[in-house]
């Protein structure tokens, strides 16, 4: 089990709701995919006309499956190319390149129950999570919070006898977030997936009700906020200079100009576009470095972070 | 002796009750309560005294003024036999403080671990003497009340070296036989835990 | 590749254990520079390397099957060896799964696999020739193996496993089968956290080389397993040198003399592997032992001189640390005559394809 990256065929695409496209993928080879552990994602590589996008999407696949991986995307409105392609230019028989999978959100197994709440698409990596207690007979309860149209299209996909409980904002049909935190047992894990804005809202209230850092868990795949004032960067090794603008991230910019620059969750999570910083003062927003890192002013992570004030030089 | 070179030396502080947990459980080891102490957790629980339970184990039978409800268990196994009866459990956003000597902190935090307790809603604070458990890496056996740095153990009689390589599951300290290489050298005992 | 195994060697008592001269050439020996350096020195584990022993995932060599017959012996006299916290059983089958289609693969004269399907719920047969072991089993569910997955299938293979479960940003040591350490204690460190296991290793933790080696490992991908190479020295050829059986082999340091150290002292290097496991998340970290004595090592001048410079220049505390006190001086008069004080090149590969026989 050695190898980095995998050649893909869409073997089925279906439209599951008006934004939703639910891909099955195998290897164009015929071969067996690696296996993939609850909460793991897929990173492709969209060669789009303009740049090649490389979006990470949840496997919703059963953990462990080699004959496919399974993915929903969802159409993002002001989509940055990806979703917009996977919706209208992919098509069965295509193949995709994608990295081996990555888990940036697994369970944490030593829990003694395991609540989940998501917003929405966010609840593609509980469908994995959902699988995997289904066969360990993990205590577990998922909270699904999304517009009443959605529970028909996500229904299908929940295992039988999973623990789910659909919310949507109509009166005796909101999630009391603060109530549902203050009711649990010691040695409960908490999950998040879905809206920068929900996500934000459930870490507080987790933390407001008293519960420890280490067992709040959040999936910060695209979520985080990547946009803000458009700035200047020079990349100083290959001597490019690429203007930032206010809604696409330095590390789009970076791509865009043609420059490789290693990445994986896209979201300030995973440490992998950690670049050094010559010059600049850097906005950090990322989830990875630490605060003597993030005060050193040595390093950036491009797919989320952004710069302060001026012009940011890097070492790229 | 209780700061180490050795990284797996836990590092212990004075309790701070954490405002936003909902319930708060001090559990003391009461022949190491002196006055002064129970006067520090009076102005440090302070604040969360409505919230707080306190459990006394053992020690002295007035204790004077005190913040929260006090509780008195006879011993370590009455904590134990406590932590998993409480009758409706224990929640996440509980904390709970443990004031001892070492063998005591570890014994009620390993206790906390099989009822759910993660490590960030416990604190240990460190009080009394220095005497350690020590655990035979030949026999497995532990032997209790150790006070000198070379020890026989209460398993298989070996004279164990205590290293300060800790456990915290074991709640004990590593000891290896000091004479294996060039065995019946054994050097003098010195009373360093006491 | 066809093995011819030495199956009656042994690794205790009268210790018969030797090195053909083909064992001897593959051998990991650990220096590339004359100077002792301490590093992470990590890099990819792939197919390739400068000597043999480092171009399959698992190797399996000469000893194979003494080796799990002294193995067995250990587990025997203390089952605490193995362990695994009760969180670890989807790591479990991931050992197994990655360790039979490993052997499979790369030794398919000597082990094969066959699966009904991939899927847990799957009937699979493993056939492991050397050992005459033929077992069908269903991949999944632990009551169809006489024992546990990981204890079943470490129990067939060379070197220690240990188990790291990833969570809270930490990685913690939740499941091991250990019988060939140095000097370490799985009972004891079962469940500790990376930096607690590693808490008595001297002069690494101020030089902030644990710190970075864990953020590292937090983001170690799946298919992308990394190696890197560990070194002490152990009298006779013992793989258990424990701390439990400590009493029986520390007496051992103070037996050697100028005449039996080139027989008796022998370099013990571990290739740890460090492998992410696909349905569990959690690391897989396999410590596999090679031995050689120095009599065999000076078969190969490069090393016999490398040997002889590096030991030179140990710091003390690793000295300490190493349990090299009671005999360094007598290792380095005796590998002096071995180091001709020529310039030797950088690397650790032999520089010779045959051995001058003796």
């Amino acid at each position: 089990m050695i190898g980095d990256t995998l050649l893909l065929r869409v073997d089925a695409a279906t439209a599951i709701a008006p934004t939703l496209r639910h891909l099955r993928l195998v290897a164009a080879d015929g071969g067996k995919l690696p296996p993939a552990s609850a909460g793991a994602h897929v990173q492709l590589s969209l060669k789009a006309a303009a740049r090649t996008h490389r979006n990470a999407y949840s496997l919703v696949s059963r953990p462990g499956a080699r004959d496919a991986y399974e993915i929903i995307v969802r159409r993002v409105e002001a989509s940055r190319g990806g979703s917009a392609f996977i919706h209208e230019q992919l098509a069965v028989g295509d193949t995709v390149e994608a990295a081996w999978p990555g888990n940036l959100f697994p369970p944490v197994r030593t829990a003694r129950h395991q609540l989940m709440v998501a917003g929405g698409i966010g609840i593609t990596p509980f469908l994995s999570y959902l699988a995997e207690f289904g066969l360990s007979g993990a205590s577990h309860a998922l909270h699904v919070c999304c517009r009443p149209d959605e529970r028909e299209v996500f229904a299908p996909w929940l295992p039988e006898g999973a623990n789910v409980d659909f919310h949507w904002d109509a009166d005796g049909h909101r999630l009391d977030i603060p109530a549902l935190l203050a009711a649990q047992q010691a040695g409960t894990h908490l999950y998040v997936c879905g809206p920068a804005a929900m996500n934000d809202a459930v870490i507080a209230a987790a933390r407001d009700a008293g519960w420890p850092d280490s067992h709040v868990h959040c999936e910060h795949f695209g979520t985080a906020l990547s946009g803000g004032e458009a700035f200047r960067a020079f990349l100083a090794r290959s001597g490019i200079e690429v203007s930032v603008g206010e809604d696409e991230s330095l590390l789009e910019a970076i791509e865009r100009a043609g420059v490789a620059a290693p990445c994986l969750c896209r979201g300030g999570a995973c440490g992998v576009c950690a670049t050094p910083l010559l010059e600049g003062d850097a906005e950090h927003r990322d989830h990875f470095l630490s605060p003597t890192e993030r005060e050193s002013g040595r390093l950036i992570m491009p797919c989320v972070s952004r710069a302060r004030s001026g012009r940011l030089v890097l070492d790229l | 002796m209780m700061i180490s070179d050795i990284k797996s030396r836990p590092i212990y502080r004075d309790l701070a009750p954490e405002p936003t947990a909902s319930g708060h459980l001090l559990v003391v080891e009461g022949e190491t309560l002196t006055p002064a102490l129970l006067a520090a957790f009076a102005s440090a629980f302070g604040p969360v005294a409505p919230r707080l339970h306190i459990w006394l184990v053992g020690g002295p039978q007035d204790v004077g003024a005190h913040p929260g409800r006090l509780w008195r268990l006879g011993s370590l196994a009455d904590v134990e036999d406590s932590l998993s009866c409480a009758s409706r459990g224990f929640g996440i956003g509980d904390r709970l403080y443990v004031s001892g000597t070492e063998p005591f902190l570890w014994r009620v935090a390993e206790a906390a671990g099989h009822v759910g307790f993660a490590s960030g809603q416990i604190q240990l604070h460190h009080a009394g003497s220095l005497r350690r458990r020590v655990w035979c890496t030949h026999c497995h056996s532990i032997t209790d009340d150790v006070t000198t740095h070379i020890a026989d153990c209460a398993g298989c009689g070996r004279h164990l070296l205590v290293r300060d390589h800790f456990s915290r599951r074991l709640g004990a300290f590593m000891g290896v036989m000091v004479d294996a290489e060039a065995p019946g050298q054994v050097p003098a005992r010195e009373e360093v835990f006491a | 590749m066809t093995l011819a195994f030495k199956p009656d060697e042994t690794f205790r008592g009268d210790y018969t254990y030797r090195n053909s001269d083909a064992a001897i050439l593959r051998f990991p020996f650990p220096f590339p520079e004359d100077r002792y350096m301490y590093s992470v020195n990590i890099e990819p584990h792939t197919r390739s390397g400068p000597t043999d022993v480092f171009r399959r995932p698992f190797d399996v060599d000469e000893h194979y099957i003494a080796e799990c017959r002294d193995k067995a012996i250990t587990l025997e006299r203390d089952p605490s060896r193995c362990q695994a916290l009760p969180h670890m059983m989807l790591a479990q089958w991931d050992t197994l799964e990655l360790l039979m289609e490993s052997l499979a693969a790369d030794y398919p004269a000597h082990f094969a696999l066959i699966k009904e399907g991939d899927d847990f719920g799957s009937r699979w047969t493993w056939i492991n020739r050397p050992l005459g072991i033929e077992q069908s089993f269903i991949f999944g569910n632990p009551d169809t193996l006489p024992c546990e997955p990981f204890e079943y299938i470490t129990r067939q293979a060379q070197g220690d496993f240990a188990i790291c479960d990833q969570r809270d940003n930490n990685l913690f040591m939740d499941a091991g089968m250990v019988t060939s350490q140095a000097d370490w204690s799985l009972a004891f460190d079962v469940g500790m956290s990376f930096m607690e296991w590693h808490g008595p290793v001297p002069l690494a933790h101020q030089a902030g080389v644990f710190e970075r080696a864990l953020k590292f490992l937090l983001m170690l991908r799946l298919g992308q397993p990394m190696r890197r190479l560990n070194w002490t020295m152990t009298i006779n050829p013992r793989l258990d040198t424990s701390p439990e059986s400590y009493p029986e082999w520390g007496p051992d340091r103070a037996s050697l003399t100028p005449d039996n150290i080139g027989r008796k002292l022998h370099l013990r290097v571990e290739l740890q592997t460090l492998w992410r496991l696909p349905r569990s998340n959690a690391i897989l970290f396999p410590i596999r032992c090679y031995l050689a004595s120095l009599d065999e090592l000076a078969r190969v001048p490069k090393w016999g001189a490398r040997l002889h410079r590096v030991l030179s220049t140990l710091p003390p505390e690793l000295v300490d640390y190493k349990g090299l006190t009671r005999f360094l001086p007598t290792a380095l008069d005796w590998l002096a005559a071995h180091d001709d004080g020529r310039e030797l090149p950088i690397g650790i590969e032999p520089g010779i394809a045959t051995l001058t026989p003796r």
